[in-house]
């Protein structure tokens, strides 16, 4: 029975199916934005790596304490592969570096001010926080984490990582 | 003798799964490389029929050298209409300056003139910002027609220069 399941996942990777159809997450969507540093970013060439998307605004109560999280997780795992993407809502760049920059964080923060990139990953809510594996499916969303909460965003992102 | 008999049973399975296992791989790769193909096919055909000759156009980015320009972003108008709008990451920065050729828009358009604008945006000479556009008017026939945008130093003046040129 093993057999066939291997054949059909071999099949579905040489065709260049996306991985959602292999691991049961939507694709990502993929997107290219600036950085408050000037530089751009596209997700897709984090493909192999797990990435985690901080989706937030500095008008948002809870979303520096997700930023400080992720900055701690960043230095923890980042050596295995995992890479921190911010991106930021608001309408004023200014905003976003001055409070990434208070906030000590060392990732790069993407400016969305135009919200497609917000839009597409349904971010009503902040902050949001998007888990995506190293095929580029989404695998988990999570939103403000209290303690409990972020265990389970741990057990989701050491399970990623060592897919 | 039993102890034997249970070994040689044990060998011969092993032997004989070991080769099974390796014509299912021989097999799992041959169907790979048809599905390979396929797959080049079905995609060559869907371009043939979403982009027939007799409409398509298709627009590439391309850079000589760049020394003098690191692009940023690139739009591009045809007809006054915005059709594409790039940002290029350091990587595919790189990827131009190396030879890389971007195909940045590939549509339709019926025959006739038409009018393509491309603006650049980046890093000019000094790292100081800069932005350049470039407008053609391209005349569609019922031949497929490629447009290059490229990017080259102007040696002479230290500057960049933009030039567009159209591929039959």
């Amino acid at each position: 029975m093993v057999a066939p399941q291997l054949v059909l996942a071999a099949l579905l990777g040489a065709a260049g199916f996306s991985a959602s159809a292999a691991t049961g997450g939507p694709a990502a969507p993929d997107f290219a934005l600036a950085s408050t540093a000037g530089s751009n970013y596209r997700l897709s060439e984090y493909r192999g790596e797990v990435v985690a998307l901080v989706f937030w605004a500095s008008w948002c109560g809870d979303c520096r304490r997700e930023l400080e999280r992720f900055e701690r997780l960043r230095r923890t795992y980042g050596s295995v592969g995992f890479t921190v993407l911010g991106v930021n809502l608001d309408a004023e760049p200014e905003r976003a570096a001055a409070l990434a920059g208070a906030a000590g964080i060392g990732y790069p923060v993407l400016l969305d001010a135009g919200k497609d990139v917000s839009r597409s990953y349904r971010a009503d809510d902040l902050p949001l926080i998007v888990l995506i594996d190293r095929n580029g499916a989404i695998r988990a969303r999570h939103s403000a984490l209290d303690e409990r909460d972020e265990g389970g965003l741990l057990v989701n992102l050491r399970d990623l990582i060592d897919e | 003798m039993k102890t034997a008999s249970i070994i040689l049973i044990a060998v011969l399975a092993a032997t004989a799964s070991a080769e099974d296992r390796s014509a299912l791989d021989a097999e799992v790769q041959s169907l790979r490389r048809e599905v390979v193909d396929l797959n080049r096919d079905l995609f060559m055909l869907e371009e043939d029929l979403l982009f027939p000759a007799s409409t398509q156009v298709a627009v590439f980015v391309s850079m000589d050298v760049g020394t003098f320009f690191d692009v940023d972003s690139v739009q591009l108008k045809v007809d006054d209409k915005e059709v594409a709008n790039y940002l290029y990451t350091e990587r595919e920065q790189e990827a131009l300056k190396r030879g890389g050729v971007q195909r940045l828009w590939l549509g339709n358009l019926k025959a006739g003139e038409h009018e393509v604008t491309a603006f650049f945006t980046g890093a000019g000479p000094h790292a100081r910002d800069y932005k350049r556009g470039t407008t053609l008017q391209v005349e569609k026939g019922v031949g497929a027609k490629y447009v290059e945008l490229r990017i080259s130093d102007k040696a002479s003046k230290l500057q960049p220069e933009f030039v567009v040129k159209v591929w039959e």
